[in-house]
């Protein structure tokens, strides 16, 4: 299968470490054989038939800091040009999430289902703002649009509750989607720290970018929430449409006070008949109430009920094993029609 | 004899080429019954071509530029006719047609549209606007002649526009009652090439080795004694002289041999076109407008062989790639070839050569370089992960070299000197294909290689001049 990888920073390159290191297992058991043709990062593009050397282009992003450097580097190469000049199957999207205008990745993605090319994002920018229509057009151009690594990283909350729920009906979905936040809010509760105290030791853990606006004012888990709503309980929403509260004002003593009471603050993401994203007392023998980075889930439905899923929430190996998730399920949609 | 001849673009290019091919036919009708065919001048088909595409997109500025190109190279050539009212004349017929084509053209990118109809009528006036200049060169050599359409002509064809297949039988019977009384009052019909046209009367074209095909479709009817293909070369070459520079002509060849050539791609008689003429047997001869005195090359129906003349002519074709399925479940394995075959074929993907060894655990193919990747994704998808096959593998970097000759046909030993010759230079060969009729041998080499490998041939079996 022919894929072309635009964005190569740490979701990129974990995802092409894990076909080098994988691929003989995929051929076997899977049968697939993921060929990735072209590779395009800020400096230019790298460009080969029939697969890239993808231990020299690893090696030399590292080195050089741009794929354009690689033997078979192209440096005027943009991503719009190899989506329609290649000889493509699947378009790998996993450009920095932009929640203002969500591009480069939206033109990346409206591009690539109109020439009918499968498509798998990590960006959660396109997702968040255009989620109803980019569904429509996938959809309506016989492709797939899939995006498991956006929500959970390598943890298949999408996938749980798209499938294994498809015959219930989801009332409620809510969950801890953001590690960063709930690391600092942790931290605050166990150590006693100030919100400032304890973000600056995620920073220093690498836990928290040096701008920690998206996840601290609570977008990031703002486009999660969009995404859940959208896939598992057909909301046709997007960023707008949510009312969104981070937790930078939350104090040492909301956190104390909630203590007494046998309850932890918790970054919450919650579809119901109201989706929001905001601070929320969860009890503390709550099975989502998790610490650290973790991630956690509930699903509320119909007939059976709450189910819970917990993983980590975040991480180049992780999402680049939902990325692989994503494409394995193109291949057997395509080789669908090979099946008698 | 009688003769009909088709003269080629490339022999159209301009004015002063279009007046020896007059001369050539005042010469020959001294002692011959002539027909002429006509292709449309150098380059003017892809140019109607380019016409259709600027349509799709609305362009009318480029389409007036193109419109004007063609317009001055076709009035230019009229300036060879010496008589002013030759000259007048043709020069109104061209610019009739022409702005009738403006007006086709018009109504095209408004629409922004060219159906396949459309598309046969646009291509049709490259040889309706050379035919014109012939007809009216040949007239100024005082030389009788009257200028059809193909249609008009008696070629009556299905309604694939684009690649129109004439309705043999209907065609000739047409044909034979109209130019037959022309040939008897001494009057050389000029026929537009690669047109055709529907019952209905609707211009249809011929495709590829279209006017090759209306010069023999028009000597089966008349039952001509031969066809006479004029054109820019020495007739058919043992090599691509552009690649080997002491490549020289090949005197005889079969019709079957021709057919081998022309699929590899070697410029000889498209396969299409002997069809009418192979029952008759009629011989077809590729001559050099340019160098009258050559010889050229004779197409028969049956093979003339010298005494140890076993390869005739070598091609090379180049823009394919190799794909090699592969696995240890394979042997033995009941249906794996057939499994093979029929994604491909679903996948639209034609197969150029194949090949199996005896163990069965390897199949490799070759296809239009252009499609090698949609074939292996295919592949892949429909056959990895079961058990059987384990690898497909593909090379983008291949040529295929072919050495074609009839004499190969029960000679010993052919193999092992192409293959020796190549094995000289140190050439890695990757695939062999020769079909149970002996007439060809096509292996496949790396393209870095192909040029030696298919020089190293030519050289140790002294095909050159």
């Amino acid at each position: 299968m022919r894929i072309l990888l635009i964005g190569f920073g740490v979701v990129g390159q974990s995802f092409a470490k894990l076909i080098l290191e994988r691929r003989n297992e995929l051929v076997k058991v899977h049968g697939l054989n993921p060929r990735i043709v072209g590779v395009v990062d800020k400096g230019g593009a790298a460009v080969a038939n029939p697969e890239l050397d993808l231990a020299e282009v690893l090696e030399v992003k590292k080195r050089e800091g741009t794929v354009a450097a690689s033997k078979h580097g192209k440096k005027d190469a943009s991503a719009l040009d190899l989506i329609s000049n290649l000889d493509l199957d699947v378009v790998v999207e996993t450009t920095p999430t932009n929640i203002k205008t969500a591009q480069p990745g939206l033109s990346h993605i409206e591009y690539a289902l109109k020439l009918k090319r499968n498509v798998i994002t990590t960006n959660k920018g396109p997702l968040a703002l255009a989620l109803p229509e980019l569904i429509e057009l996938s959809r309506y151009n016989n492709v797939a649009l899939l995006f498991s690594g956006t929500v959970g990283g390598g943890t298949p909350i999408l996938d749980f509750g798209k499938r294994c729920l498809a015959s219930d009906k989801l009332v409620m979905v809510e969950g801890i989607l953001n590690g960063t936040t709930n690391y600092i809010l942790s931290s605050m509760e166990a150590e006693g720290k100030s919100f400032e105290e304890a973000l600056k030791e995620a920073q220093r853990l690498g836990y928290a970018e040096a701008d920690p606006t998206l996840d601290v004012e609570g977008w990031d888990t703002a486009c999660k929430t969009v995404i859940i709503a959208n896939w598992l309980m057909g909301r046709g929403v997007t960023l707008k449409d949510l009312s969104v509260e981070g937790i930078t004002h939350v104090t040492k003593s909301d956190i104390e006070e909630a203590k007494k009471k046998g309850k932890s603050i918790k970054l919450v993401g919650r579809v119901a008949e109201r989706i929001d994203v905001k601070p929320r007392l969860i009890n503390r023998n709550d099975p989502i109430c998790i610490s650290g980075t973790l991630n956690a889930v509930r699903f509320v439905s119909q007939y059976a009920g709450d189910e819970i899923i917990i993983g980590k929430g975040a991480g180049g190996m992780e999402t680049a094993s939902a990325i692989l998730r994503d494409l394995l399920e193109v291949k057997y949609r395509m080789a669908q029609r090979w099946y008698e | 004899m009688k003769i009909v001849m088709k003269f080629g673009g490339s022999s159209l290019a301009d004015g002063s080429r279009i007046l020896r091919c007059g001369s050539i036919i005042e010469r020959y009708k001294q002692n011959h019954s002539l027909i002429v065919v006509v292709s449309a001048m150098d380059d003017v088909t892809d140019k109607l071509l380019v016409l259709t595409e600027l349509a799709k997109n609305g362009n009318r500025e480029a389409i007036r530029e193109h419109l004007e190109v063609l317009r001055a190279i076709h009035i230019e050539a009229t300036n060879i006719i010496k008589s002013d009212n030759l000259r007048a004349a043709a020069q109104e017929e061209v610019s009739k047609l022409l702005t009738e084509l403006e007006k086709v053209m018009t109504a095209s990118t408004l629409l922004k549209e060219v159906t396949p109809r459309t598309r046969d009528l646009i291509l049709s006036y490259g040889e309706r606007l050379s035919s014109i200049l012939l007809e009216h060169t040949l007239k100024d050599l005082r030389v009788d002649c009257l200028r059809l359409q193909g249609g008009e002509a008696g070629i009556l064809t299905d309604e694939a526009f684009g690649e129109a297949t004439p309705l043999f039988e209907a065609s000739k019977s047409r044909i034979r009652s109209k130019l037959n009384p022309l040939l008897e009052q001494n009057i050389i019909p000029v026929v537009t090439g690669f047109i055709g046209e529907t019952q209905n009367r609707e211009i249809t074209t011929l495709g590829r080795g279209g006017s090759d095909l209306t010069a023999t479709l028009i000597a089966a009817a008349v039952k001509a004694d031969e066809v006479w293909l004029w054109t820019d070369v020495d007739g058919i070459m043992t090599a691509d002289p552009k690649l080997i520079p002491n490549a020289k002509t090949v005197p005889q060849i079969s019709y079957a041999e021709a057919r081998e050539m022309t699929a590899l791609g070697a410029k000889a008689i498209h396969p299409r076109a002997i069809e009418p003429i192979a029952e008759e047997g009629i011989p077809v001869r590729v001559k050099n407008t340019f160098a009258e005195e050559n010889a050229g090359t004779l197409i028969t129906s049956t093979t003339q062989l010298k005494e140890g003349e076993v390869v005739k002519a070598l091609a090379l074709v180049k823009d394919v790639g190799l794909i090699t399925v592969s696995g240890a479940g394979m042997v033995g394995k009941l249906g794996t070839a057939a499994k093979i075959f029929d994604i491909l074929s679903k996948s639209g993907v034609n197969i150029l050569m194949i090949s199996q060894s005896i163990s069965e655990s390897n199949i490799s193919v070759v296809v239009n370089r252009s499609k090698l990747h949609k074939a292996v994704t295919a592949l892949e998808l429909a056959l990895l992960g079961k058990g059987v096959v384990s690898e497909v593998h593909a090379e983008d970097d291949v040529s295929v070299v072919a050495a074609i000759g009839a004499g190969m046909q029960g000679t010993p030993g052919v193999a092992a000197r192409i293959f020796g010759a190549v094995a000289k230079r140190g050439v890695n060969i990757r695939m062999i294909a020769q079909g149970s009729s002996e007439l060809s041998i096509s292996f496949v080499v790396k393209e870095k290689d192909a040029l030696t490998a298919l020089k190293a041939i030519h050289d140790d079996l002294n095909l050159g001049g």
